[in-house]
């Protein structure tokens, strides 16, 4: 994807980045701290719209999704999506929280406005339940901080931008360019699942927020395939936890080597954090080789692998446990919560398994009316 | 509190009947703080005025901390074209700040009738809502009963209710709770 960063050394204090699900992030410094016998190097950003201190082990910086902030051009491409045709919503929960996470993490400003979109075209034809209610407006709110960023100007203007894309007035008629690419999400095998209706109507019941139902934990490993379905957002990442059970535990543990206790301590004192943004639905970790494929689709299987060698920041491969977002990836955003929550945290915090090659391969995602051309585009679209 | 300041004179009725629902919408003291004239400078060739210049320009009022500044005029407004072209912003606001305009211009004419102005307050009310919504750091909602449904969508019913979808009020509410300790 482009502007990842791979490596620490490509920032210097003053820099502008967007972490994943967080926002975006001036960088402050670096610094060096001995925990536990061991040297780590931190590479520290404050989070501009709050100032909320951001401190991330160097070697965590591929991993997490750390990009700068997106281009004029990206930007423009993002609008010329919005205002295009609406794709018809995702209706299983299931792979739409799955997918929507993904992009949040790996998808770039263009796989935040995915999620804006996609889940408005749903609202459109039923409420969404509170967990979406809430990442739509999580979604909303990234992509109009990074839109003011990168354009300079007032979020609430970004704001207005963004809805006369989406919801022009009658008889507006835009000029659009051909859309980016939609973001490449990676293809994971896939149960055929054939709902019943008594699970329709329990997935319903979880939509109209029927208290108990909302709150029904997924056992680690239950795939929540054919079993009630409870809540959406809940459950979404039961396949996911499935794939990588095994090697999960094997990676928490290196990680939360990698990860003393007093280093979590130590970042995890909050200032002010975003209580909105940290709420964040579910998110997962950061995807593998997610490039938007070159030019057209040959071999969409191929792609991904070169991609990947062409992305340093995709080296540790994360895999694919969706988590909530202030959990994110060895990072934290320091904020004052009680400790008993710090510390799950931290112990959730663990790196993803690896995924199985197989499973990596990113499949072309379906194309929307228009045809895609790569996202960068310096032309403008008027309205008429 | 959310002070309403006027940049040219307005019915002293529609204030009031505003400063009532302001009030019930976010359970914020309201009042009319008075008026200021509308800053020359923020006027552009096209006759319209730049609602961020018209933040930046316009003569001060008192306030204390946590107040939110909603100014009033009928002038139109204009704003920075984004990639698109111009956005049909009925209100400038400073996300999360203290202080956005509304252009009451955009508001179906008043009347004389009983039902018009109430039309006009309700619509009135709607937006000042709206725009003082993100000074709270509320975004646009998708739904189309909620005030911070975008004021231009075509999905706005003739005669849109002023209220907050429950989602919109949960959130102002925990914004208002946390900004006063
Ligand atoms: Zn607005
Ligand atoms: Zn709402």
């Amino acid at each position: 994807m482009e502007g990842i960063i791979a490596d620490v050394s490509e920032l210097s204090s003053g820099d502008r980045v967007v972490y994943p699900n967080q926002g975006v992030c001036r960088i402050t410094g670096r610094s060096t701290k001995d925990i536990a016998g061991q040297r780590l190097e931190f590479i520290e950003m404050a989070r501009e719209e709050d100032g909320a201190v951001v401190m991330v082990p160097r070697g965590k910086v591929p991993s997490i999704g750390l990009r700068r902030v997106a281009s004029g051009d990206q930007i423009e491409g993002v609008f010329h999506y919005l205002a295009a045709q609406y794709d018809d919503p995702e209706l299983d929960w299931k792979i739409r929280h799955r997918d929507n996470a993904d992009r949040l993490i790996a998808g770039g400003v263009l796989g935040v406005a995915e999620v804006v979109k996609g889940l408005h075209s749903l609202s459109r034809i039923r409420p969404l339940p509170t967990k979406e209610r809430e990442q739509y407006d999580n979604a909303r709110h990234l992509l109009v901080h990074e839109i003011a960023v990168s354009l300079g100007i007032e979020p609430a203007l970004a704001e207005d931008y963004l809805d006369y894309a989406l919801m022009p007035p009658a008889g507006t008629v835009f000029k659009l360019k051909p859309p980016p690419k939609p973001v490449v999400l990676p293809m994971r095998p896939r149960h055929k699942v054939v709902r019943t209706d008594a699970e329709d109507e329990a997935l319903e019941l979880g939509e109209l927020g029927i208290p108990g139902l909302e709150d029904i934990p997924l056992a680690e490993g239950a795939a929540g395939e054919e079993e009630g379905e409870g809540t959406e957002a809940e459950k979404a990442d039961g396949e996911e936890r499935e794939e990588g059970a095994e090697e999960a535990v094997g990676a928490a543990e290196v990680e939360e080597a990698a990860q003393p206790p007093p280093a979590r301590k130590k970042v995890a004192l909050a200032p002010k954090a975003r209580p909105e943004a940290a709420r964040a639905a579910p998110v997962a970790a950061p995807a593998p080789a997610r490039k938007p494929e070159p030019a057209k689709k040959l071999e969409p299987p191929k792609k991904p692998e070169a991609a990947k060698k062409l992305e340093p920041a995709k080296k540790p491969e994360p895999a694919r446990k969706a988590e909530p977002a202030k959990k994110a990836a060895g990072t934290r955003v320091k904020k004052p919560e009680p400790k008993q929550e710090k510390k799950a945290a931290a112990k959730k915090v663990a790196a993803r398994p690896e995924k199985k090659p197989a499973a990596r391969k990113a499949a072309a995602r379906k194309p929307s009316k228009p045809e895609k051309k790569p996202a960068a585009r310096s032309a403008r679209g008027k309205k008429k | 509190m959310i002070r309403i300041v006027t940049l040219e004179p307005y019915d002293p009725e529609d204030l009031a009947a505003l400063s009532r629902t302001l009030y019930q919408a976010y359970g914020l003291g309201t009042e009319h703080a008075g008026s200021k004239p509308l800053p020359a400078e923020a006027e552009s060739d096209d006759g319209r005025y730049d609602a961020a210049k018209i933040l930046s320009e316009v003569e001060p009022i008192k306030t204390f901390a946590d107040d939110k500044v909603l100014y009033l005029t009928s002038a139109p407004i204009r704003v920075k074209p984004g990639p698109l072209g111009e956005p049909p912003s009925w209100c400038y606001s400073i996300f999360g700040g203290d202080r956005a305009v509304l252009s009451t211009g955009r508001i179906p004419a008043r009347g004389a009738s009983e039902s018009s102005i109430d039309a006009y307050r309700r619509r009135l009310a709607r937006e000042s809502i709206h725009a003082v919504g993100h000074l709270w750091e509320l975004h646009h909602c998708y739904d189309p009963r909620c005030a911070m449904h975008p004021s231009w969508s075509p999905n706005l019913p003739e005669n849109p209710e002023q209220n907050l979808c429950t989602f919109c009020r949960d959130k102002s509410e925990r914004r208002i709770r946390m900004s006063k300790t």
